[in-house]
Formats: structure tokens, C-alpha cells, sequence
């Protein structure tokens, strides 16, 4: 039946299912690989700590922007700051770009005044947060950060479990998200978080910011979420009744017009 | 002060309520166009309740004693994610409601603000912004 077309066809099939194989082991690991990082599948993820529910951030931890402290900036940012400082003085500045329903991305994204869920399907943690409904997507089966990645507002992020503590690497985020209100970023911004449940309740995430081109040294700070077991994610569409969108100056205004 | 109704001002409790104000109320955008530190009562009839993201509004005539007519309020609120967390409903205010509001003023002398706190026609007292419990 087979004729010596088919046979080279056959060994061509293999050769191509190779090339699929290896290519696999820099997209998303080997299946050996998978199978064996915690998280990739159903039954290890059985193993991993309970975070269901929903987390809000708490304020009175420390979360506030005060209780955060400053990062080191180095002096062509701190210039940068200091003139954003100086024309608030002057009624500028007074809003970000989220008064205009754009989300604020990575890091700040995880700082908003609303619950965050986690979600655990193998190889992958998904966080749906409710602010402006957006969600990031962690992988955990072992592959590499894309080696350009388009910059987004939530980065690149790839994550592996170190016992309890989820461990997130994030890269590549959209050039005008910021740091905090006044510091922006450059494209060499990485934001690295480990993430644990320190009580049943409590969740902590350490989150240290590095970015060479405008930080002196990497910025560490301890965010401490509450767990709310009663509690849904809801909708939250910014642009359904927005009054309060800024001009490009960031100043602020209402629209009261019925 | 140029106001329609009786006013009361009185400094918002303490800096630790004022900076969870602050951080709070200002995820989706500055309160800076706001009267962060005083708050005025203005009592009114509601017209329209928009239970709406990022913010609620309150839409209310007011009569202004001195002139006898009566003046266009919008009141910002928190957000219904927010507030349905804090003891708010979209049915909470309706339509012909006379309520007491405490608002925080726009700095510019429009009719408008951001509610701290609602008098319901009942006497029942509701916080709108984060804060110790209202005195009712």
C-alpha cells in the first residue's frame, strides 16, 4: 500500500512533530516539564493554598499612598517630579488618565479601592480585578517572557510557586501607565511580586518595582489584601456615566449636564 | 456663603479618615476639585438617582429661601460596587425623596459636590464616603 511518496511523507510528519515539540519547549515547556511545575495540572493544583474569594486591599495596612513611602528617583526623574509637584500648584495635574476611563495598568492597577480574585487553571493564574474589569494573566508552566512582547497594560507576566508563595515576573508594559501619580516608567521597567497567605484571611503581596533609567534602587513595598468570602467580583464599566474626564493638562472638571 | 439652604460647615473627622478618603474616593479620579475639608448640608428633593459606574449621582432641586427659586443639584457619589457593599441599594434614593445631604462643594461655586452623607426621608442616615459612623 505504502508507497515510497507516502514513507518520505511519514518521515517528514515526524520531522515537523519534532520541530512542534521543541518549539512547545519555549512557549509553554515541555509536557515533562509541565507535568511536574506545581499548578500545571487539575490534581496539583488541589495542592496549592487556598486564596478563594475575593481580596480587597486594606488601607489601613499600610496600602496608603503615605504609608507606601517614595521610591529613590534618579535626578532626571526627580526632575520630572518635582516640575509635576509644581504645576499642580498651579491647578495642572490634578488627574491621571484613568479620570478619562483608561486603566491605570501594572503596578497601580493593583492598588485600586476594589476586591481582586484569583483564579487557578493549569498553568496559568488569571487575576480578575474589578476596577475598570480587567484581568492579568500569569503563566506558570514554565515558559520563558516573551523575548519582545508588545507592551501592555498589565505586562508580560510569568510566575512559579515557591512552596506557598506564588512568585510573578512582569515585563513590558505600555509606555504611559505609571509608577505612581508624577513617575512614569521607561521600557526597562520589571515589577517582580511574591504572593502569599500569611493568615487565613491575609493575603500579602511584596512587590518590588526596578527600572534603572529612573529608579536608583529597586522600590519594595508590602501590600496587605483582606479576604471578603461574602463578597462577588462585579461589573465596572468606566465609561457608562463618566462626568469627570480630564483635559490633556490633567485638570480637573464635572460635566453637569443632565 | 451663597447658599440655598441652611449650611453647616464642619471639618471632617480626623487624618487618618481623611487620608482613606482621599486614597479611596480618588481611584478613578483627584478629588481636588472638591471641598476635601468641610462638608455643607444641602437639603433638597431628589430628581433622579443614577446608580451608575465609576460614580453614582444625585440629582436634586433645591429651594434657594432667599430667592424662592429653585436650583439644579448634581451630587457625585461613590460607585455602586462601593456603595452596594455599604448598606446602598439603586433603590436607596428615589424620585420626590426629600433628603439631607452633607456634600463636599465644588471649589467652583457650581451647584455640585461629593456626597458624604444622606439623611433619608425616614431619619436613617447613610455614609457615602468611607469614615467612623454617621451621627444620625
Amino acid at each position: 500500500m505504502r508507497s515510497p511518496g507516502n514513507q518520505w511523507a511519514g518521515s517528514f510528519a515526524v520531522v515537523l512533530l519534532g520541530a512542534a515539540v521543541s518549539t512547545s519547549a519555549t512557549a509553554g515547556g515541555t509536557p515533562e516539564t509541565k507535568a511536574r511545575l506545581p499548578g500545571t495540572t487539575w490534581q496539583s493544583i488541589a495542592h496549592l493554598p487556598d486564596w478563594s474569594g475575593v481580596w480587597e486591599l486594606d488601607w489601613r495596612a499600610g496600602a496608603g499612598r503615605g504609608a507606601m513611602g517614595m521610591p529613590k528617583l534618579t535626578p532626571d526623574y526627580q526632575a520630572r517630579f518635582d516640575k509635576y509637584r509644581a504645576d499642580q500648584k498651579e491647578g495642572k495635574n490634578q488627574q491621571t488618565q484613568t479620570a478619562n476611563c483608561d486603566p491605570p495598568g501594572m503596578p497601580q492597577i493593583m492598588t485600586q479601592p476594589y476586591p481582586v480574585e484569583f483564579l487557578f487553571t493549569p498553568g496559568k493564574v488569571t487575576v480578575a480585578i474589578e476596577a475598570y474589569s480587567q484581568m492579568r494573566r500569569i503563566f506558570v508552566d514554565g515558559r520563558p517572557h516573551q523575548e519582545d512582547p508588545d507592551p501592555t497594560y498589565q505586562g508580560d507576566s510569568i510566575g512559579h510557586w515557591e512552596g506557598d508563595t506564588l512568585v510573578v515576573d512582569s515585563v513590558g508594559f505600555i509606555p504611559d501607565s505609571l509608577i505612581m501619580p508624577g513617575i512614569g516608567h521607561s521600557d526597562q521597567m520589571s515589577i517582580e511580586e511574591r504572593i502569599r497567605r500569611v493568615s487565613p484571611d491575609t493575603l500579602e503581596i511584596q512587590r518590588t518595582i526596578k527600572d534603572p533609567k529612573v529608579l536608583t534602587e529597586p522600590w519594595t513595598v508590602t501590600l496587605t489584601y483582606k479576604r471578603h468570602t461574602d463578597w462577588d467580583i462585579k461589573e465596572y464599566i468606566c465609561a457608562q456615566n463618566n462626568r469627570d474626564s480630564a483635559d490633556p493638562e490633567g485638570r480637573a472638571d464635572m460635566n453637569l449636564k443632565r | 456663603m451663597n447658599l440655598a439652604t441652611r449650611t453647616i460647615r464642619s471639618l471632617t473627622a480626623g487624618v487618618l479618615a481623611l487620608v482613606l478618603t482621599a486614597g479611596i474616593a480618588s481611584a478613578h479620579h483627584s478629588t481636588a476639585m472638591f471641598d476635601m475639608q468641610h462638608t455643607v448640608t444641602v437639603s433638597g428633593t431628589v430628581t433622579q438617582f443614577d446608580w451608575t459606574n465609576p460614580h453614582t449621582f444625585i440629582w436634586m432641586d433645591v429651594l434657594n429661601p432667599a430667592s424662592g427659586a429653585t436650583e439644579h443639584w448634581s451630587v457625585e457619589g461613590m460607585s455602586p460596587n462601593y456603595l452596594s457593599r455599604n448598606g446602598w441599594s439603586r433603590h436607596t434614593l428615589k424620585p420626590g425623596d426629600k433628603i439631607d445631604m452633607q456634600v463636599h462643594l465644588l471649589k467652583d461655586g457650581r451647584k455640585g459636590g461629593f456626597c458624604a452623607t444622606v439623611t433619608l426621608p425616614d431619619g436613617k442616615t447613610l455614609r457615602n464616603l468611607p469614615g467612623p459612623p454617621p451621627k444620625s
